[in-house]
């Protein structure tokens, strides 16, 4: 097998499972923003309980989304060398500017969130959450508009054979970015109002003695889910417009299509330039599961007077939902990946001057290894989620009010 | 302009091994504490900080990817069993650090703690490793193209990683003397200061590899600078040890910081103004300005990055501050 292909396979697998976890990041804590500050301001203890609830769910899920983040960040140098050779003075920018201005705030602030309850004043401790949310969506825009560039290259010229950036306002104005921005925020908000609405369905179907919390987060989950579904269609419908101009091999033929595989032919010799028929399938099931969750969402009526909870089969639909989302998103960011094909930069790179010239063995061993340490980490992630989300709100480890200073002879450590 | 932010790299290179190195140290220390409780005391002194350490390396990499894009390229693709190896490592102890305390079983719980074990010692290794590897040079051809990885299998990369291991077990027993409560600090000390002749003989033994190596002194630049630096390391853990007999941990601290920083200006001093030396073509090596974006890419980095490096510095000794002392029966236990 060649380094190429298991170079891409090794990107598409570890930037899918990365992706699971953003989407749950992403959505997730603009949720836990929306109920740490509701507390803050109406002092109602629910609000507590919630957010030590669902931040619990949010932390395990983040701490080991930073790990498949490392991988990501370092591929593009163990892998695609050839990337960082050729555009790394323009790609590289938006990427640096997302780890160094967004990341590494967001991990700092959220640290001294999880381990600042009780401890600092409480409007600081409710800032810093403010403060990872705001980084967290700061980095998906940067990431994405490093994204939108491969897909879109502009702003640039090239020189002795490499691209050097003249603009850097036309990357935010990349006309691939904007849509595309406003549809994976609303993805990930559906993603994570369907988790919330999921697990509190769940409690509520065994009868939950903690009936009120559960309700109060069904209703939350479920409106946002309702609201962000509207969005992501419009964003979703949106994209097809500036994409399909800009990239006319992607969603099928056309005479644009021909002029430029004609145009490819003439510059960089004779070759496919047709991409994989496999992006445009997935498109499609992602738009069916977005009409899917459209019209499910018409159970959102019977949230009035608990009809969703007291006829109970509403409960089971937003429960055996829960996947849906998940697939969807990966299979977008397949048709948008593999769309692009066989380009690493849109009608610039193609992928195989952008792979690193290693070995195919070295790229085989890194391919397995990476996978299924991911791998294990993503299953790991999604039994822990289960666990503490079936264990209930009674007391979560995040936020425990600290105990009575009983120990007056504290262990020696490591004697 | 690449000499500010080659500076930079250096500034988040180093001051991650110095926070992340008693991360791993105290992961390896893991090892040997019998007692569920001590292990979970050792990880609840780490708490707060463990999320903010790990933020360098990706502030590093993150530089290297806008600032540095052909030297990343280059640098990570040469050394790829050792990036693998390290990141593996680091995957490892964040998921086991954080998954360990959820599980409520104790031998679940012993599972995690031996892969925490084990990433740490990935993790000293891998990045070890790779500073040897730069300091020895790889068969780097004009095209970018690197062969094979047999230049990473020396006796020189091996004593290296080995001194890291070392530096990084003293890091993290020093650490935990200045954390623990005092009762446990005293006999932490005394691990500490067994630990640091160990990390002496590694010292001494990468170095008297490298005065060996041919490779290695083809590849120095400036071998004052090569022989002064381990000089300084070795006094730094010197100074680790006696002031850890008085019981002053905080002086021990910053020594062994200091011996952890140390081997990242020494790589960056002995081999300027190159950063990749081609032990195959000494014309394909590559210069820090030959690693470096071009003009526009610095200085549009500059303008939105270099404002927050101050933000940045400040956040986390915000963090320091708010949780700096030894921890005690009513720390928040997280981990
Ligand atoms: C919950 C997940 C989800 C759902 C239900 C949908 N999408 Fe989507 N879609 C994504 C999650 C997503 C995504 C993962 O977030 C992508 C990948 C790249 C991007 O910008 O968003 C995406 C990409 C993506 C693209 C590719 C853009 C490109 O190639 O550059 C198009 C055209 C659409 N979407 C359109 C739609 C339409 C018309 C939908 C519904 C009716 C829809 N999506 C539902
Ligand atoms: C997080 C969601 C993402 C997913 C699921 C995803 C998926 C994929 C897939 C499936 C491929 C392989 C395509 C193929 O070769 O057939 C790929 C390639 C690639 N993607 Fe993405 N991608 C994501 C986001 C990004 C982002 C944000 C970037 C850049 C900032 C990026 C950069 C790349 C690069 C460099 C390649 C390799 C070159 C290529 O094969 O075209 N991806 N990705
Ligand atoms: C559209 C695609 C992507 C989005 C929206 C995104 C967003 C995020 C978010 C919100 C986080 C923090 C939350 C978590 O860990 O779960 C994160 C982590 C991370 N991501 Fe991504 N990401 C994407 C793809 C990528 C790519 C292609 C890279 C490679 C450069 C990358 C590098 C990282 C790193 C290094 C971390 C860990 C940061 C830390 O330690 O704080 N991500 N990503």
């Amino acid at each position: 097998m060649d380094t190429l292909f298991l170079a891409r396979l090794q990107f598409a697998a570890t930037t899918s499972i990365h992706f699971l976890f953003v989407a749950v990041t992403l959505g997730l804590v603009t949720l836990l923003v929306g109920v740490q500050t509701a507390g803050f301001v109406t002092g109602k203890p629910v609000y507590e309980r919630l957010t030590r609830f669902w931040g619990q769910l949010y932390v395990i899920n983040y701490v080991l989304g930073i790990a498949t983040g490392l991988v990501m960040e370092f591929q593009f140098g163990l892998n695609w060398s050839g990337l960082s050779r050729y555009v790394g003075n323009v790609f590289g920018a938006p990427l640096a500017v997302e780890t160094l201005v967004a990341f590494v705030l967001e991990s700092t602030f959220l640290g001294m969130w999880i381990f600042g309850w009780h401890r600092l004043r409480r409007g600081v401790h409710l800032a810093l959450l403010w403060g990872v949310a705001l980084t967290a969506y700061a980095s998906a825009f940067w990431v994405l508009v490093g994204n939108a560039w491969l897909q879109h290259p502009v702003g640039y010229e090239i020189r002795d054979g490499v691209a050097h950036l003249t603009d850097f306002g036309a990357l935010l104005t990349n006309p691939t970015l904007g849509f595309a921005f406003g549809h994976v925020v609303a993805a990930s908000l559906v993603t994570g109002g369907m988790l919330m609405s999921a697990v509190s369905a769940f409690h509520l179907i065994r009868r939950t003695p903690d009936f009120a919390l559960f309700r109060k987060s069904l209703r939350i989950g479920l409106l946002t889910t309702a609201a962000a579904v509207v969005l992501l269609i419009g964003f979703g419908f949106a994209q097809f417009g500036p994409v399909g101009q800009v990239q006319p091999t992607k969603f099928g033929g056309g005479p644009d299509r021909d002029a430029l595989v004609a145009e490819w032919t003439a510059k960089f010799g004779p070759g496919d330039y047709v991409p994989p028929t496999l992006s445009n399938v997935g498109l499609g099931f992602m738009i069916l599961i977005g009409f899917g969750l459209f019209f499910g969402l018409l159970i959102v009526p019977l949230l009035w007077r608990d009809w969703l909870i007291r006829l109970r089969f509403p409960l089971w639909v937003v429960l055996l939902a829960l996947p849906f989302p998940f697939v969807a998103v990966i299979l977008g960011w397949i048709a948008r990946e593999v769309g692009r094909q066989p380009w690493a930069v849109y009608g610039l790179l193609p992928v195989d001057r952008a792979v690193s010239p290693v070995g195919s063995g070295l790229m085989l061993t890194s391919l397995v290894g990476f996978t299924l340490l991911l791998g294990a980490l993503a299953v790991t992630n999604w039994v822990l989620l289960a666990r503490h989300a079936a264990r209930g709100a009674a007391d979560p480890a995040l936020g425990r009010p600290p105990a009575p200073d009983t120990d007056t002879h504290p262990q020696p450590v490591f004697a | 302009m690449e000499l500010v932010w080659y500076a930079l790299l250096g500034l988040f290179l180093a001051t991650y091994l110095v926070l992340g190195g008693y991360d791993y140290g105290v992961g390896l220390l893991l090892a040997r504490g019998a007692t569920e409780e001590r292990r979970r005391a050792a990880l609840t002194a780490l708490g707060p900080f463990f999320l903010g350490n790990e933020v360098w390396l990706v502030a590093a990499a993150g530089t290297l990817l806008g600032a540095f894009p052909t030297l990343e390229g280059e640098l990570l693709s040469g050394f790829y069993p050792a990036v693998f190896g390290a990141l593996v490592g680091v995957v490892l102890v964040t998921a086991g650090v954080q998954l360990r305390s959820r599980p409520h079983g104790a031998s679940a719980r012993a599972a995690w703690d031996r892969v925490v074990v084990a990433g740490s010692l990935l993790a000293a290794l891998g990045w070890g490793a790779l500073l040897g590897g730069l300091l020895q040079g790889l068969p780097l051809h004009a095209d970018g193209h690197v062969d094979g990885v047999a230049h990473l299998f020396t006796p020189f990369v091996a004593a290296v990683a080995l001194a890291m291991l070392t530096l990084v077990a003293v890091q993290g027993a020093t650490f935990l003397t200045l954390r623990l409560p005092a009762a446990g600090a005293a006999s932490l000390a005394r691990v500490a200061r067994r630990l640091v002749p160990v990390a002496l003989t590694a010292v001494a033994a990468a170095t008297v590899l490298g005065l060996l190596s041919d490779r290695v002194r083809a590849a120095v630049a400036r071998p004052a600078v090569a022989v002064l630096l381990p000089l300084a390391l070795v006094v730094a853990l010197l100074v680790a040890r006696a002031a850890l007999g008085q019981g002053r941990s905080g002086v021990a601290f910053t020594a062994t910081s200091a011996a952890l920083a140390l081997p990242v200006v020494l790589v960056g001093a002995a081999l300027w103004p190159r950063v990749l030396f081609s032990t195959v073509d000494p014309a394909a090596s590559l210069t820090v300005a030959d690693g470096a974006a071009s003009e526009p890419t610095l200085s549009l980095l500059g303008w939105l990055v270099l404002p927050l490096v101050p933000a940045l510095l400040g956040f986390q000794a915000m963090c320091w501050w708010v949780f700096r002392g030894r921890t005690d029966g009513r720390a928040p236990v997280y981990w």
